[in-house]
This record gives C-alpha cells, structure tokens and sequence, in this order.
C-alpha cells in the first residue's frame, strides 16, 4: 500500500474526512507530543499543549499553502501555541526571561515520565529561557535550518543563530552540573 | 532523526557559496556555529571553523556542547503518546443534510415572492425553438391576446365559409334535385291526365258511337218495324 502524502490527506480533512484528518495527526502527534515535553517539562502540559496544537492546526487547515512542509508549518504553529500556553501558565515572564529554578519548582522532575537519559537533558532544557529553548529544540530536535527556525519563530536567522549560541552556553554549564 | 554529521565537524563537507568573498576572519562565532550546525559551510569557513575550534576555547566548548546535545537528541528515547481524544481535534461540523440547508426557508420565500410578482405583472415566459424569452409588458400580452384572437376570428371565418359553402352547394343540389323531382312529377302527372283525358275522350267517343249505334240501331229497328207494319211497297217516297 502507497502512504498517503501529507497534502493529499489534508485535502480529504478538508473535504471532511475524519479519518485522513486522524492519519494526518497520528503521523506527526508523537513528534509534537515530545516536543510538548521537552519544551514544558510535564507530560500533563506536553499532552495538553499536543491538544491545543492540533485543534489550532485542524481550524487553520484551509490556510495552509503546499509550498513549503507540512511540517515545517505545523511546528510554527505549535510554536506560537506554545508560546500562548507559557503565557497563560506565567503570564509575568517574558520570552527572553530566565525561568525559576529548577529547585524551586520540583514539579519538573516529579511530573515527567520518560527515559532518565531523556530527563536530564529535558530538565536542563527547562531551565532556558522559552525563546532560546525554542531555537534548542527545533534546531537538535526538529533539525530543521536556521532559515526554518527563523521563519517559524518569527524573528532574523542572525537571532535564531545568537540564541541558539547563548543556549549551548548555559546548556554547558548545566549538564556539567546535571552530569557532575 | 538528527544529523550525525554534526557529531565530526571537521568531516563536513564544504557545500556553501555563501560568504565566499575571503572576509571569513570578520565572521562570528554565532554565525560560523550556526553555519557549520546547518552544515553549510565552505573551504574557507571550514578552514576557519577549525582555526578557531584550535585557538578559540569558548568556540571548541560551544562545539563540543552543540556535539554532545547532538548525541542525546540523537539517543533521546521518544515517549509513547499516551491515548487521547484524537476526534476530539475534528471540530468541523457534520456537513448538513440537503434539506436541512439554511438557505432554503430563504429560497422558498424568494420563489414565492417571484411567483406572486409573476402573477400580479403578468409575466410572459415563452421557450420556443431552444430559445426562452420572458416579458414583463402588458402591453405585449394584450397584442399576443389580439394576435390569438385575430387568428382565431380568420380561422374561424375560413370554418365557417368553408360550412356556407358546403351547405350551399348542398342547398343547391338539394333545389336541382327538387326541381328534377317537380319537373318528373308535372311530366308525369301531365302524362297522366293527357292518358286519362284521352281515355275519357275515347270513351265518350266510344259511349257517342255506342249511342249512335244505338240510335242507328233503333231507327233501323223502327224502319224495319214501319216496314214491316206498312205492307205499302216499299218505295222511295215511303222513306222518311
């Protein structure tokens, strides 16, 4: 059997077929479900913030244009929808603000279900500001350009590449103390 | 998955015609970083990106971290998604059934609008040889009226000169008849009262003859008788 492509399945979602629409999201839910944890660090945010995802991207669906990755399109998408979540959940913080520590909110650690390898990174993680995160996750994770990250989050390639340096700065500096 | 060439910087290979133009010296740690992550780099920026990861120690740390993140986001161990709601995200509404369309209590009252403007103006709608034109005018209704009744006074008058002919030619053969019939019967009658004049003459004359016979017959009779009383010869002057 030939795999549907992306597009194809989306012109039967648009037409109201409920199954491509559910094809279509099977394909890509574990990738936004994981990237929901990296980028919370709870898997009770990760699956809420995957939800919300999917209905923004199912109602968006007739805008979306064939010329550029589905993909690519849904992470943007998943990338505002998370920038809205950390906005409801710390409406005082900024994108480029540093988080509260790691000690100070055991949650991170308690509330996340996976791989102990895949914890100490995620923890690690969650200590970055949103933005810089961001530019963490797309570029390791979602390995997609400069010139994708850029597009997806809204900003210059010259600021996807500062935050991404800033990052492994810290990033350094906190797995050498995870690791220690 | 990850780029595992981002695990051997020195390996990449120079694909970039980007910022060729010999200035690399003058090009950031961020953004040597960022092209060598994007695995875009040329002779020269590589050459320069492995310059700099042998003199520069915060830049080979940063390449040393972009490695290690590189590993583990290579050997991260992807989590089941747990069971969700997936229809949930569907929110398109069952598409409505034909008759439960909106807009139909709103065409019916607009079909019912333009029968009634039908109606009251009189609207003539004529589809004749693939060709359909429609008429507001009373005007033109009164002159197609005109036109019907035109046309049906001068068929009715051909019918009805047609019938006028008909029975005159009718009256006529009938009157020929009657006269043929008259004229046989005068003939005939004339025959036969010519046939019966001529019968009664004939009897007359005949009763005339027999009268006279009679009479002849008679006077015979009484001249015999005289004669025969009278025994005087019979002579000349004795006859009366």
């Amino acid at each position: 059997m030939f795999e549907k492509s992306d597009e194809q399945l989306i012109v039967k979602a648009l037409q109201g077929n409920k199954k491509a629409w559910l094809d279509l999201l099977k394909r890509y839910e574990k990738q936004i479900y994981n990237y929901g944890m990296r980028m919370t660090g709870k898997n009770e945010d990760a699956l809420d913030l995957m939800q919300e995802v999917f209905i923004s991207v199912f109602r968006n669906l007739a805008s979306f244009r064939s010329d550029g990755s589905f993909r690519s399109w849904l992470f943007r998408i998943a990338h505002f929808r998370c920038i809205e979540f950390y906005r409801r959940k710390r409406p005082m913080q900024g994108l480029e603000d540093e988080p509260e520590l790691v000690c100070a909110n055991p949650s991170v650690d308690e509330n996340l279900s996976t791989a102990q390898e895949n914890k100490q990174l995620i923890v690690a993680m969650q200590q970055l500001p949103l933005a810089q995160k961001s530019v963490v996750e797309l570029k390791f994770f979602g390995q997609f350009t400069f010139e994708e990250i850029a597009h997806q989050m809204g900003t210059s390639v010259n600021t996807a590449k500062s935050r991404l340096y800033v990052a492994l700065d810290k990033l350094k500096i906190l797995m050498e103390v995870e690791y220690a | 998955m990850p780029n595992s060439k981002l695990a051997n910087p020195e390996k990449s290979p120079p694909n970039n015609s980007e910022m060729s133009n010999g200035e690399s010296n003058d090009v950031s740690n961020e953004t040597l970083l960022g092209l060598w992550l994007d695995d875009d780099l040329n002779e020269k920026q590589r050459q320069e990106f492995e310059q700099r990861c042998i003199s520069d120690l915060s830049f080979s740390q940063q390449v040393e971290t972009a490695n290690v993140l590189n590993m583990q986001a290579n050997s991260y161990q992807d989590s089941a998604v747990p069971n969700w709601d997936r229809a949930a995200s569907f929110t398109q509404t069952e598409k409505p059934k034909w008759w439960q369309w909106q807009g139909l209590p709103s065409l019916s009252l607009a079909m019912s609008v333009f029968a009634v403007v039908m109606v009251l103006t009189g609207v003539n709608i004529k589809v004749k040889d693939g060709a359909m034109a429609v008429s507001l005018s009373n005007q033109t209704n009164m002159q197609e009226i005109d036109r019907l009744v035109a046309s049906k006074l001068a068929e009715y008058t051909n019918h009805q000169q047609q019938v006028l002919n008909e029975y005159a030619l009718s009256m006529q053969q009938q009157q020929l008849d009657t006269s043929t019939q008259l004229t046989e019967y005068l003939l005939t009658a004339s025959r036969q009262e010519r046939r019966e004049d001529f019968a009664e003459l004939i009897k007359y004359v005949n009763e005339q003859r027999s009268d006279d016979q009679n009479f002849y017959a008679r006077q015979l009779n009484k001249l015999q008788q005289d004669i025969y009383a009278t025994p005087e010869p019979l002579s000349v002057g004795n006859i009366k």
